[in-house]
């Protein structure tokens, strides 16, 4: 796996070597060579800046679905009829559908390929024997495999037919079926079919999984109740796109989804006292709430905070009893990629109308679904960061698309579906009854709320293909959830996505590039959500500014919203709507596995020579007057051997008067030779130069990491004052590795002390080389033992020797 | 083993495991020689919300690692527990300094006095591989630029590392 990974990474890294073009001599590297070989050609469908093209085009999929959930066993069952509209300029001879359930199945490619203690594994902690320890299995893995045995997961397919009934042939393939048509489907023609399927729901912290039911057996209702959480619960319709054809890649867990656009009308019938939060807006509330939660819901649309649709007493009473028979709800939803649902008794329900002026969805609704065990935490912050990250986000890209934006907390950490979020964060209950929770628990819980609404901005709007390029929408996703954390609260330490926070993971030499699939990214967390945002960091507020970068960043939103672009549109949009050559950017940080460390080797003074010698002379005299005396002369002295001079004073000549540096007739001449030769425009030149007497400095970098970055020099004078100066990445276009630049200051200005990157904006791993002169950059042991510490949050001191507290 | 057994199952009654964002489920230790002090230095990055679940797994009922000292220092000496280093001499015996909050991140320090640059040494790092199958531990042996990366996952033995100067 980490060979094939690493494989991966060389092809993706060497492209001019792919290309047949290669270095044979010498050892030079462009780092600025141009990324056209790498990036797809542009055609008809995204143009070669970085826009959809001129004959862009994508499939539509609606669905109408009859979905009826069987409680007590635990059992989904539905139906749905697919329209399938085929925009693209090609004849499709069959359809192809991913069965995401089939993960599941113990057969499946995920669970027959899940290595044991190995890397990207889902479920369970398990550990491979070695040496002399034993493999060990946890007792969750035990239970995971009970749970397999005892239940068979995955979808039964119980037909597959046309609009007129008769069966259509079909073939599974993993996580995958295909369904032939009775005839080729024309481009701009659609089809209409019709599924009929079932599956058991995974317990979703035994078998590990995004969605599936939580059992909560404590509940006073006698067998306790359940959440449901359903999601991946539809055979959904493989993309078909114009670079990849149909995407058929097994859905092995970490990948998460490639999909197309559609209108759903979807029908899901429940115990009749659940509540159900789904994807769209609720049709038929007169049918499933009463008259006061409908009220409630009314005036909710223009409340300036969260207010109860479903009330905490309410919830309690349904936790406590059980149903009396079932309740239909109706959802509908234009234009979304996935649709996901959750339901309980367990859950109360608050909500407030957020206002957009002038957007197509003028009010969106911003709730919120929780058991009891969310507690304080989910009243006071679960809708109010739903409304923070639209009013942050939508700045950033476009008013938020959709009339819900919602946020359920159930067995899942964190999750993204367009208008339902799930998300995992919760209180604890204490021995005295009451619900309390950490400080890092509530951080975690309005980040996670930020991070998983942002999603439907980015993909579920921006349509990234997440099974291929997790970065795509993580990336973008984490940088805003960043941005949007530090206007809720600058002083809440919200992030590991700056670039200060990635020295440790770029510089390990065991990682693989940005640009690599999802399913083998080693590292997912820094690699595809913390290095795409600090280099989006970097971007915004050091190299293009942010009023371009924020232009580019939205116009990428613009041009791709409601449509699918690729990683070559992305980064062709954000050179062309920036006006700047990222090549060298992306081509570092996406392509390439460097990092950033910029060395300052050494500084060099140089004086203008007068070429008088009067002057020119004298000063060479003093400059070896100032050269330390020679050591054996010294000792020589100390000795007391004679010299013999000093013991024959009486034998001198013209030399013993004169040194080196004695003016000459001779030095004379030369000086007014030299002046006459000069053009008048030289004498000029040279006149105001010795006049100025200025200070010049050359400055000798060196890039230790690879990477190469903009130079930021955090310059000091004699004087006291201070200056700032950044020296463009293209400094380093000729030579990579070393690089010297001239500085030139009035003669009053003189350099004391240089420092690169002053404010530790570019990931730079080595602060010690930045510095000259060079001083003692404490290591970060010796800050935190140091009497007078640095103002790091949160020191504790402990001292023990370990064993010591036993 | 009994004890791993109760440990897990506590964890597994009290915290639904996070599949997608924000799981962090990766520490970056770093093991580096001060020529300045002659001490061997040993800096642990941990996602703070994911020290939180093992300390509940481990049976703290409300763990609060910013706020609540103990918690911290409970967790501190966890993962003190699951790193290891040793010599030819046998197993490395480390300080553990302290612990200090950076963002969202739990820093944890250790130190000993240093075999010197050059060392072999033997590395061992668990930190938190009893909870997620997924963890994934890198240990970086160096500061600055120069770094060698070893990668650990659950029930990874010992690995070989040469300390660099």
């Amino acid at each position: 796996m980490r060979l094939i990974a690493f494989f991966a990474a060389i092809l993706l890294a060497s492209p001019a070597l792919a290309q047949g073009i290669q270095q044979t001599k010498g050892d030079f590297e462009d780092k600025f060579r141009q990324l056209d070989e790498v990036l797809a050609a542009p055609n008809v469908y995204r143009n070669a800046s970085g826009a959809p093209g001129h004959q862009y085009w994508q499939q539509k999929v609606d669905y109408r679905i009859a979905a009826e959930l069987d409680e007590d066993d635990r059992r989904l069952s539905a139906q749905a009829t697919i329209t399938y509209t085929n925009n693209s300029p090609d004849m499709l001879p069959w359809i192809w559908l991913q069965l995401d359930q089939n993960i599941f199945r113990k057969d499946s490619m995920a669970e027959l390929t899940n290595t044991f203690g190995g890397p990207g594994r889902r479920g369970p902690a398990v550990s491979a024997g070695s040496g002399d320890t034993p493999a060990r299995l946890s007792m969750e893995e035990l239970r995971r495999q009970q749970a397999m045995e005892d239940k068979s997961y995955g979808y039964d397919i119980d037909a597959v037919r046309a609009a007129d009934g008769t069966p259509l042939e079909h073939t599974i393939v993993g996580t995958l079926m295909r369904i032939d048509l009775p005839a080729p489907l024309a481009p701009g023609a659609s089809t209409q079919f019709r599924i009929e399927w079932a599956y058991n729901i995974v317990e979703e912290n035994t078998i590990y999984a995004r969605s599936g039911y939580e059992h909560f057996p404590d509940d006073p209702r006698p067998g306790g109740n359940d959440i449901f959480l359903f999601a991946q619960w539809f055979p959904r319709l493989v993309a078909y796109s114009d670079y990849e054809g149909w995407h058929n890649k097994e859905f092995l867990g970490r990948g998460e989804f490639t999909l197309e656009f559609g209108d759903y009308d979807v029908t899901m019938t429940v115990p009749d006292d659940h509540i159900v939060s789904s994807t769209g807006v609720l049709q038929n509330p007169a049918e499933v709430l009463t008259a006061a939660q409908r009220q409630r819901l009314a005036a909710a649309r223009t409340a300036d905070e969260p207010m109860f649709i479903v009330t905490p007493q309410e919830a309690a009473a349904n936790e406590r009893t059980g149903p009396s028979g079932e309740k239909t709800w109706r959802y509908t939803a234009q234009n979304v990629r996935d649709f996901a649902w959750a339901t309980s008794r367990k859950f109360m329900w608050d909500a407030q109308g957020h206002r957009q002026p002038g957007a197509e969805n003028e009010t969106v609704m911003a709730m919120s679904f929780w058991p009891k065990e969310g507690g304080e935490l989910w009243r006071k912050y679960s809708t109010a960061a739903v409304v923070h990250t639209m009013k942050v986000y939508s700045r950033f890209s476009f008013d938020y698309p959709y009339p819900t934006a919602q946020s359920v907390n159930g067995p899942v950490g964190g999750m993204e579906y367009p208008m339902i979020t799930f998300n995992g964060p919760r209180t604890t209950l204490n021995d005295d009854g009451t619900r309390t929770y950490s400080e890092s628990e509530k951080i975690f819980l309005i980040g996670v709320v930020i991070h998983e609404i942002g999603h439907i901005y980015f993909p579920m709007t921006v349509n990234s293909d997440e099974r291929q390029w997790t970065w795509m929408d993580e990336g973008i996703n984490s940088f805003l959830d960043s941005v949007a954390g530090y206007e809720w609260d600058p002083d809440i330490q919200w992030t590991r996505s700056l670039p200060r926070d990635l020295i440790p993971y770029m510089t390990s030499n065991e990682q693989v590039p940005i640009m690599t699939q999802s399913d083998s990214v080693l590292n997912l967390g820094p690699n595809a959500y913390g290095k795409p945002s600090a280099a989006y960091h970097i971007l915004r507020d050091t190299i293009i500014g942010r009023e371009r970068f924020d232009f580019a960043l939205k116009e990428y939103a613009r041009r791709w919203k409601f449509k699918r672009p690729t990683p070559t549109d992305f980064f062709r949009t954000m050179e062309e709507a920036s006006g700047t050559d990222l090549d060298w950017f992306w081509r570092g940080w996406f392509y390439t596995t460097d990092h950033v460390d910029i060395s300052l080797d050494s500084i060099y003074r140089l004086r203008l020579d007068t070429q008088d010698p009067d002057i020119d002379l004298s000063r060479r005299r003093q400059e070896l007057a100032d050269e330390p005396g020679k050591v054996g002369v010294r000792l020589n002295r100390e000795q007391n051997l004679p010299i013999w001079v000093l013991e024959n004073p009486g034998i001198t000549d013209f030399y013993d008067d004169n040194d080196q540096f004695t003016v000459t007739p001779k030095d004379r001449k030369k000086y007014t030779d030299f002046l006459d030769g000069l053009e008048p425009w030289e004498r000029q030149v040279f006149d105001r130069a010795l006049k100025e007497d200025s200070n010049y400095y050359v400055l000798n970098f060196s890039n230790k990491g690879g990477l190469v970055m903009p130079i930021i020099l955090g310059l000091t004078f004699e004087n006291g004052s201070t200056e700032k100066m950044m020296i463009p990445a293209e400094i380093w276009r000729r030579d990579a590795r070393e690089v010297s630049k001239l500085l030139v200051f009035p003669k009053d200005k003189r350099l004391q002390s240089v420092v690169v990157d002053p404010d530790w904006e570019t990931a730079d791993a080595n602060i010690e080389n930045n510095h000259y002169p060079r001083r003692i950059i404490e290591s970060r042991i010796e800050a935190f033992k140091s009497p007078d510490p640095t103002s790091r949050s949160g020191r504790d001191l402990m001292a023990e020797t370990q064993g010591s507290q036993e | 083993m009994t004890r791993l057994f109760a440990l897990l199952a506590a964890l597994l009654l009290t915290i639904p495991v996070a599949v997608a964002a924000h799981q962090q489920k990766i520490t970056i230790s770093t093991v580096s020689h001060n020529a300045r002090t002659g001490m061997l230095e040993v800096v642990h990055r941990v996602p703070l919300h994911d020290a939180e679940h093992v300390l509940r797994a481990r049976g703290v009922r409300a763990p609060d690692i910013i706020d609540d000292l103990e918690s911290r220092r409970a967790f501190a000496r966890y993962v003190a527990e699951r790193f290891e280093l040793a010599t030819e001499k046998g197993a490395f015996e480390l300080i553990l300094l302290g612990t200090e909050i950076e963002g969202a991140t739990l820093i944890v320090l250790q130190e000993a006095p240093s075999p010197g640059p050059a060392a072999e040494l033997t590395v061992r790092s668990q930190i938190l591989t009893d909870v997620w199958s997924r963890q994934e531990n890198r240990v970086n042996l160096g500061s600055g630029t120069e770094v060698e990366t070893l990668i650990f996952r659950a029930g990874d033995d010992f690995k070989p590392a040469r300390l660099p100067g």
